[in-house]
Parts: C-alpha cells; sequence; structure tokens
C-alpha cells in the first residue's frame, strides 16, 4: 500500500519535472537572462512560478552539481593510508681496498641499504555548520625511514665501502682516500706504490655515485582547516594549517574565492596564500668532523688578539649555523657540532578558470605563481668538493693527486616560480568513460623548466565499480647551480705563484646544490585506481603507482648520469564516508526517525561504554554496520621505576642495562594510536569486525655518559628516537550470549594479524656501528610480530538513567618467537565502570581498570659482524633499559573518566563522540621502566 | 611577477569574459558534465598523496603553494 503511493507519487513528480524542464529550455532559447539566473539558483527558495519550474527540472538526477566549480563535496569523513617506497638503488657503488696493500683495488655494486619508506595516514571531515558555512578539517601523519642520497661523488673518491654504509660513516670511514686527477679533470683510480713508497695513478675512471645515508624513523604532522561560505553563484575561503617535524615547522594561510558566471558555464577562481617555515637541523653529529661549513661561516685571522689564531665568523645568507670546535693550538680545530637555522616565507597567487565546452566537455586553465624568499636549501645534503694542488711540470707529466672533502649545500635566497597548467576532460558516452588530459609548464629563476603531462582514464563498469588507468611524463632541466660536485683545483710554478691555467678559472660559484632534484632528468609514472560505491553512502579506493627516475628520460635526453636513477611505487588505499547519503538509506522510509532510532538505541543496545573499552559492543541488528575511529595517546614520563619506586639515572647507568653500562635513559616516551573499525552485523547475534590500527611513538633519551652523541642526524635539539606506521590488524568475532533489554553479555573472539614492522632498526652511528644492524628498543616497533588471540568477556547493564558494565579481555601470544627473536608479554585486563545520562545525548563514565602484562620472552639476535676493536661479535652499545626484554610489562592500577556525547542535528546526527582519561594509580613495573603519566581516549563512530 | 606572467593573467581573465558570451549548454544538458567521472578530480585524497610525493622528488611544485606538506627532506 505505501509503495503503490510512494511511486505514483514519484511519477507524478517526474512528469512535473519533465513538463518544466521544457519550459525552462524554452525560456532559455530566448535569452530570458533572468530565468537563467534562476536556473543556476538551485539552493535559493525560487523567487517566481518560473523560475520554481526551473528549478525542479534542475532537480533531475544527475543535473544538480555544477559541473565546473568543483562543486564542494557532501558532508563526510574520509580516511586514507599510503605508502611510499623506494626501490634499492642500483647506482651505489663502493670500492673495495686491497686488504694488503690499503690500496684501491676495484669498485663494487652496493647492496645499497633500505630504501626511503613513507607511510602517510590521512583523515578528512567535512561538515556543515550552519546553512553556507561549511568547515573541513584535515590530519595528515608520515613517518618515514630509509636511505636517500646525501652527497654525488666520483667513485674513486671512496665515499661508499661495501661493508660500511650508514649514517654518514661511509665518509667517515673510507672517504678522503686520495685518487688522482688529469689536466682534464678525468679521475684516475689508485694503483700501485713505486719504489720509494708514492702513489701512482691507476686506471682512469670517472664514474659517479650518490652516497648515501641513512636516517632514523622520523614523523610529521601535519592540522589544516578550511571554512567556505557559498552563495549561489559563488564561494569564498579561508584555511590554514601548521605541519610539524623535529627539524622544519611550517604554518600557513590561505584565502580564496570562486565565482561562476555565464549561467555556470564559467567559473574563475583565485586564491592567495603565504607560508613561513623554520628549520633547525641538527647536524648528524657523526658526520659533522667531516663536513666543511664553509659556505655558512668563514675561517679569519685574528689580528686582534695577539696569542691567537684562526676564528669563524658568519657568512651573511639566508641560513645560520652554529657551530662547536675541539679547538687545537691554532684556534681552528675539529667541528663536533653544527645546527642550521633558517627561516623561509612563501607567497603564492593562483588564478584558475573553467569553462564548460559542449555538454561532454570542458577545459580548465591554471596559473601559479609562487615566491620564496629565505632558506631554501635542504640542510642535510652536501655537495664533494675534489681539490688538488700542483705544479705544471707535475700535471704535465702526468694525473695529479686529489682529494675530496663535502661542504653543505647552499642555495640562493630568492625564487620565484610560475606554473601554467591546461586541462581537458571529455565525457564519451558511449563507453560512459571521461578521459582527462593534463599538461603543466613550470618555470622559475632558478633555471629550471618543467613539464608535467598526464592522462586519465575514468572507466565505470556498473554495480558501482570503476577503474581508473592513469600515465604521467615529467621532465624538467636542472637548475643553474646544480653540480654533481665543484672543484678547487691550483696550479702553480715552480716558485708557488698562481699561473695562468684551466684549473685556476675554477672558481666555487655562489650557489651550488647536488640535491638531484634539482638536476636534469625525466619521469615515467602510471598507475591504476580502483573505486567501490556501495549503497550506503560508503566507498573505498585502491590506488597503485609506479614511478621511474632517469637522467635519459628527460626531454631530448642528456640529463644527469644514470648513477642517480631510481623507482618507487605508491599504494593508497581509502575509506570515504558520504554523511548526506548515508542516513536516507537507513531511515529512507521515515527521515524523522533518525531521532527516535538512536532514542532506542541509547535505552537498549547503544554502546555507551568508556571510549576506552573496545569489544564490547554487538551490533543490534542483522545487515547494520558501524564505522568506528579510536585515537589513543598514552604518556611516560619523570623518574625510572624500579618496581613501584623511583631509581636516579646513576643506578640506572649501573644496573638496569644487565652486565653492561647504560648509555641512555628515557625521559619522556609517547605512543599514539589511530584505529579504524568496521563493523558488520552478520545476523542478530554474531558482528564481525576488522580493525587496522597505525602507530607512532617517540622517546627522548637522557644522556648517561659523555659519549652518547647528542643527536641521530635529523633530529632537532632533542635526543630522541621516533617510528611510526601501519600496526598489527585485528579481526574479532562478537557474540550475543544474552541480550535482554537491561542486561546483556558479549563474547568476543579475536585474531591479531602481525603487519606492523617489527624489524626496525637505529641508524646506524659512530657509537651504534653494527653494519648488521642494531634494532631499535622493542618497544618502539609497530607491533607484536606474532599472530594473537584476543578473547574477551563483557557484560552491560542500564537502568533509568544509570548504565554499568564489566570486561575482562587478554592478549595470548600464540607464536614462541616473532621473526626478530622475541615475543611479547602475554596481556590481561579486568575493568569495571559505571555511568549516567544527563540528558539523552550527554553521558558521563568512571571506570577502575587493572592490567597485567608478562615481560619479554626471547632477545633480538646477537649480530653476525665481528667488531675489529674487540674481535667479538658488536655488542649494541647505545643502550637503555628499554633494551632489556625483562624491563617491560608490569602490574598497573588505573582510574578512567569518560564523557560521551551524541550528535544532535545536522548531517552527523546520531554519531557518537567519547573522550575518555586514564589516571594511573599505581605502577608495578618489570624492571626499570619510565613513570606512567596518564593516557587519553578520543572515539567516534557512526552507525547505518 | 615578471611581464610576461602578468601579461598571462590578464588573457585568462580576458579569455573568461570572453567564455562568458557564449551560452551553449543549457543546466539540463549538463547531464553527462556532473557525473562523477567528470568530476574536476575523481580521485582527491589520491591526488593529495600523489602531488605531495611529486612535491618531494620534482623541482616543480605542483598545486598551490599553502598546502604545508612540510620539508620533505628524505
Amino acid at each position: 500500500m505505501a509503495a503503490t503511493r510512494i511511486s505514483n507519487h514519484s511519477s507524478r513528480k517526474f512528469a512535473r519535472k519533465i513538463l518544466s524542464g521544457l519550459i525552462a529550455q524554452l525560456l532559455s532559447c530566448a535569452k530570458d537572462s533572468l530565468a537563467a539566473r534562476a536556473a543556476a539558483q538551485r539552493v535559493l527558495p525560487p523567487r517566481s512560478a518560473l523560475s520554481a519550474l526551473t528549478l525542479a527540472a534542475l532537480a533531475l538526477p544527475g543535473l544538480s552539481p555544477s559541473p565546473v566549480c568543483a562543486a564542494a563535496e557532501g558532508d563526510g569523513i574520509d580516511f586514507q593510508y599510503g605508502r611510499y617506497r623506494e626501490d634499492r638503488r642500483q647506482g651505489v657503488l663502493g670500492v673495495v681496498f686491497d686488504s694488503e696493500t690499503g690500496l684501491f683495488s676495484g669498485k663494487s655494486k652496493l647492496t645499497s641499504p633500505r630504501p626511503i619508506e613513507v607511510d602517510t595516514l590521512n583523515g578528512r571531515a567535512r561538515m556543515t555548520l550552519s546553512g553556507r558555512w561549511k568547515l573541513g578539517v584535515n590530519l595528515t601523519q608520515d613517518t618515514w625511514s630509509g636511505a636517500s642520497p646525501i652527497s654525488t661523488a666520483p667513485v674513486v673518491a671512496g665515499t661508499n665501502s661495501p661493508n660500511v654504509v650508514s649514517g654518514a660513516s661511509p665518509l667517515v670511514r673510507d672517504g678522503l682516500k686520495e685518487f688522482f686527477i688529469d689536466e682534464k679533470l678525468n679521475f684516475y683510480r689508485q694503483g700501485s706504490r713505486d719504489d720509494i713508497g708514492t702513489l701512482l695513478p691507476g686506471v682512469r675512471d670517472n664514474q659517479l655515485t650518490h652516497t648515501m645515508s641513512t636516517a632514523s624513523p622520523e614523523a610529521r604532522k601535519q592540522l589544516d582547516f578550511k571554512l567556505t561560505h557559498e552563495w549561489d553563484d559563488s564561494a569564498a575561503y579561508v584555511g590554514a594549517g601548521v605541519s610539524r617535524e623535529n627539524d622544519f615547522r611550517s604554518r600557513f594561510l590561505n584565502l580564496g574565492g570562486r565565482w561562476d558566471f555565464n549561467q555556470k558555464q564559467t567559473a574563475v577562481n583565485a586564491g592567495l596564500s603565504y607560508t613561513r617555515n623554520r628549520t633547525s637541523a641538527t647536524l648528524d653529529p657523526d658526520a659533522v668532523s667531516f663536513i666543511d661549513t664553509f659556505g655558512y661561516e668563514e675561517l679569519f685571522f685574528d689580528e686582534t688578539d695577539e696569542f691567537c689564531c684562526f676564528r669563524h665568523r658568519k657568512r651573511s645568507g639566508p641560513g645560520q649555523i652554529e657551530t662547536t670546535y675541539e679547538q687545537n693550538e691554532f684556534g681552528d680545530g675539529t667541528l663536533t657540532a653544527a645546527k642550521i637555522q633558517g627561516k623561509r616565507e612563501d607567497v603564492g597567487l593562483q588564478l584558475g578558470l573553467s569553462q564548460v565546452l559542449s555538454k561532454n566537455s570542458l577545459v580548465k586553465f591554471r596559473l601559479d605563481y609562487a615566491r620564496n624568499k629565505g632558506y631554501m636549501a635542504n640542510p642535510y645534503k652536501l655537495v664533494t668538493r675534489v681539490g688538488a694542488a700542483a705544479t705544471l711540470d707535475q700535471l704535465q707529466a702526468g694525473p695529479a693527486i686529489a682529494s675530496m672533502d663535502s661542504i653543505l649545500e647552499r642555495r640562493p635566497e630568492k625564487r620565484e616560480q610560475v606554473s601554467w597548467s591546461l586541462g581537458y576532460q571529455h565525457y564519451f558516452p558511449r563507453a560512459d568513460a571521461a578521459l582527462h588530459l593534463d599538461y603543466q609548464y613550470t618555470h622559475d629563476d632558478w633555471g629550471i623548466r618543467a613539464h608535467a603531462l598526464q592522462a586519465q582514464w575514468v572507466q565505470p563498469l556498473g554495480r558501482g565499480w570503476t577503474v581508473t588507468p592513469h600515465a604521467r611524463y615529467y621532465s624538467q632541466s636542472s637548475a643553474d647551480f646544480y653540480h654533481p660536485y665543484l672543484f678547487q683545483l691550483v696550479v702553480t710554478d715552480e716558485n708557488g705563484e698562481l699561473i695562468d691555467h684551466p684549473w685556476n678559472q675554477l672558481r666555487l660559484p655562489e650557489h651550488y646544490s647536488s640535491d638531484q632534484r634539482l638536476s636534469a632528468f625525466g619521469a615515467l609514472g602510471a598507475g591504476i585506481t580502483i573505486n567501490k560505491r556501495f549503497a550506503k553512502g560508503i566507498s573505498l579506493e585502491i590506488g597503485y603507482e609506479r614511478y621511474k627516475h632517469a637522467g635519459d628520460l628527460k626531454l631530448s635526453g642528456g640529463g644527469e648520469q644514470s648513477f642517480a636513477d631510481f623507482s618507487y611505487y605508491t599504494l593508497n588505499a581509502a575509506l570515504r564516508v558520504d554523511m548526506e547519503q548515508i542516513k536516507p538509506s537507513s531511515g529512507s522510509e521515515a527521515s524523522n526517525d533518525v531521532f527516535e532510532r538512536h532514542g532506542d538505541m541509547h535505552t537498549n543496545h547503544a554502546d555507551l561504554a568508556p571510549a576506552g573499552v573496545m569489544f564490547n559492543h554487538a551490533l543490534a541488528k542483522s545487515g547494520d554496520f558501524m564505522l568506528g575511529y579510536r585515537y589513543m595517546s598514552s604518556e611516560q614520563a619523570g623518574n625510572v621505576l624500579q618496581g613501584s619506586d623511583a631509581v636516579s639515572l646513576d643506578t640506572v647507568r649501573l644496573i638496569a642495562c644487565g652486565n653492561q653500562e647504560c648509555q641512555v635513559a628515557p625521559n619522556k616516551m609517547t605512543m599514539n594510536m589511530h584505529m579504524l573499525e568496521f563493523m558488520y552485523a552478520w545476523n542478530n547475534k554474531l558482528t564481525l569486525m576488522v580493525m587496522p590500527q597505525w602507530m607512532d611513538m617517540q622517546m627522548n633519551l637522557t644522556p648517561l655518559t659523555e659519549d652518547t652523541g647528542s643527536g641521530h642526524g635529523h633530529g632537532g635539539d632533542v635526543h630522541n628516537h621516533q617510528t611510526g606506521g601501519l600496526g598489527d590488524t585485528g579481526v574479532h568475532a562478537l557474540f550475543k550470549l544474552l541480550d535482554r533489554p537491561e542486561h546483556q553479555v558479549n563474547v568476543g573472539l579475536g585474531l591479531s594479524a602481525p603487519t606492523g614492522d617489527v624489524g626496525i632498526e637505529l641508524r646506524k652511528t659512530a657509537t651504534n656501528p653494527d653494519p648488521s644492524g642494531q634494532r631499535i628498543h622493542y618497544g618502539m616497533q609497530l607491533g607484536s610480530g606474532t599472530w594473537d588471540f584476543i578473547p574477551t568477556l563483557t557484560y552491560v547493564g542500564s537502568a533509568e538513567r544509570f548504565f554499568w558494565g564489566a570486561q575482562l579481555t587478554g592478549t595470548k601470544r600464540l607464536e614462541s618467537r616473532n621473526k626478530s627473536g622475541y615475543r611479547l608479554g602475554d596481556h590481561y585486563q579486568s575493568s569495571i565502570w559505571g555511568g549516567y545520562k544527563f540528558t539523552r545525548r550527554l553521558a558521563a563514565t568512571m571506570r577502575g581498570i587493572y592490567t597485567r602484562q608478562g615481560a619479554i620472552q626471547g632477545r633480538y639476535p646477537a649480530s653476525t659482524e665481528i667488531d675489529p676493536n674487540t674481535g667479538e661479535p658488536y655488542v649494541p652499545q647505545h643502550v637503555g633499559p628499554f633494551d632489556q626484554p625483562a624491563s617491560y610489562g608490569g602490574k598497573f592500577w588505573d582510574l578512567g573518566l569518560g564523557v560521551s556525547f551524541t550528535v544532535p542535528s545536522g548531517s552527523f546526527a546520531g554519531n557518537a563522540l567519547k573522550f575518555e582519561w586514564l589516571q594511573p594509580l599505581q605502577d608495578d613495573f618489570n624492571g626499570y621502566q619510565l613513570e606512567r603519566k596518564g593516557a587519553w581516549t578520543l572515539s567516534w563512530s557512526t552507525m547505518f | 611577477m615578471d611581464k610576461a606572467t602578468c601579461a598571462s593573467a590578464a588573457l585568462l581573465i580576458a579569455l573568461s569574459s570572453g567564455f562568458a558570451g557564449c551560452t551553449t549548454v543549457a543546466p539540463w544538458e549538463r547531464g553527462n558534465l556532473a557525473k562523477p567521472h567528470m568530476a574536476v578530480d575523481p580521485n582527491p585524497m589520491q591526488s593529495l598523496l600523489r602531488a605531495h610525493t611529486y612535491n618531494t622528488r620534482e623541482a616543480a611544485a605542483s598545486g598551490g603553494a599553502a598546502q604545508g606538506g612540510g620539508c620533505g627532506c628524505y
């Protein structure tokens, strides 16, 4: 009966739409501009009967969004996980030395160290605040680790050695070997020694290679928002954001607008942006003594001091350096610490135009202008300087002895960049597919000219599936100041006087960089994206791209040599939730019921448990979906405790690291987890759940001995370690054992898959030289590394405004060892809570928690490499209490205080937001661990 | 900004006012243009990620300057 009424109603509505469409068409043909304007106004109430009809015409499916205005997306929440991974570099060459003579005996292709990997987690929320105000919030987190090139050098200079590729220690250990250079700037290997021990030139070898350097794992977090106001034919926005890393901070503001005219066939947009960046980079303490700060400070002879000496003074320029020298008797000395500070301001301007060309095509133009001012160098990139001094006679007799060193790169203080973009989109009705073509030409005053061309074919396949293959080509010329290496060569006559010779004309330029991003190269990329739209406003997207960077791929060839070639892939998986679509599908018969429905849930089946309680809630009825996001953050700081009692750092140093002396102690550790929860009710009794999670951790350390070193390469001031990325993935089944209005009992059986990395290594440094790698502290690995069984038993009850519950949960490791040789202790937790509903939307909870976790079993394998200093396998030196398996786990008591809130209206109506603070009451640690300061959980969930 | 850039900005504006004169596609004929695969960016999340990657690997920054994105020093 109801169905008939609906279908009658909708067919009448449809006929009316067709009719009004026809009338509107007539009107437009008469070029009645008033009606045309009204046609575009689909949000405001109609002003006349005619415009009402036109409005109805626009209500036809598919017609409503204005195609050229980059129509604002509807309210929703998106999550994306992205992964970037480079392939091992093929062009990394090292030199081999003859162990007897100590001479260069050949070169070898090195297994490049673990390449750069980046995990990106991105969450976005878009919501209508009121009427025409919209807010978008965007949260991004990158974590990365791996090796990247720090400089380029002739292979003969021996910057990489086959057995040591680490921090900057290739330079430290085997660089600075002598090689040879001839008058025409060709390089020669070491040959042999003559009778009196003089080194002779060997084979000519001009091959270049990158010097690779591994950075410790690092993290970046970005938060930005955008507030938009929409009118009928225009929109304006203002946005701001901040991005933070240990060594870099960026804050930005932008504003802009969009205007539609010509019946929304033309849209113009303009934007203005301002960014302030601050670099504060501590250079690798292991490498500084081999870096020349020339470029940032100069040496001068201090005549004002009669006992002295050479001193350093700062050179003017965009970046400022702070240096510490171990003074020698001349005042000059060895650089022991250096920090580069720089500021940069960027101003950006954008102008765009899109135009409908026909009913199947549109075109877009865009102009971007950017002006950067300030410190633009990369503080970790070096330039190789090849030096030699010879007399003319020596040089004419044969290649002269040369050596190399590394200087910090120096870039101009200003950059102006202009980009032109042209895009064309065409719809092919027969294939129901769209072709997107985009071309961008960029040029700047650094001499870089770049072309980027991209094609995408968006092909829907039916049933909500869409496949999008794409291809991209990119080519750029090099910056004027790009040099793979520099020369500082001197030719004199017999008296030591400079002579007229091409070598002496080679001057160090004012700006120089060997960063391969500034070199001439081309790149090819290709990939595919698969989207699946589900009926309930959920869509999933998976994308893959391969990318190849090569000098040869440059337009017309002639790019940098093949040593710099590399390739990578990116993979992304995104989940998009359209909040506006979700609701009608769950309550289309009676959309007014939303309140009722949720009200009902709140009396019977609502999940009112505190934010930190998981696996407690089975969905009400078969076919229900729930999507949730949970963020958990915990902090340990302050004293190191043995059991429950604070101990001094001296005690820690002497006894907390077994038979070794502790070099470091933790002073703060933060751990953050992002969890996504997908729940689906298989039937009224059984709910299935998948829960991927991402971790990021940071530990700040206090050095306990003097030779611990003060930083980890890309670190800031603080001696710290960071890790992050994909954690373990849980799969759970929840059964209802008892399902009464006032009492429910659920049992959960879960399995945790070891998707988190447990092989993360500390960066190799002078204090941590083991070539086979030293793994980072157990607690900073991203997962357990084992398959784990997670059972739970939960009881919840309610009466009037009160509700309560209790839960027992545990984690049992199903394997005795993970691939890194250990397993985490089993875990057991019981909690009991009570709560009170102040209103239908707001509730508060209190919870008591007892947790017990076992110590780690097993340990990381001993090193397979022999330490030349001891003749024994390497023993990790850079150790703290957290490197002891026994110093994990313990017994803990906590008090939880929480609130939960249900969004009353708008497209997020019915969504639940919860927060819980966990206050540690007592710690009883195994071994020596850092005091717990507290933890909090924030959760969001929506049911549909 | 150099002269060429200013001139081109002017050209863009001129172009847009030029287009304003030609009304060729009526609103109810835009069904195809309104399809999701004809959206200016069919996969915005992915584009964001790729743009960030290109920005850290290529000298030509794609897109506006003030999007954050960090140092990209790796």
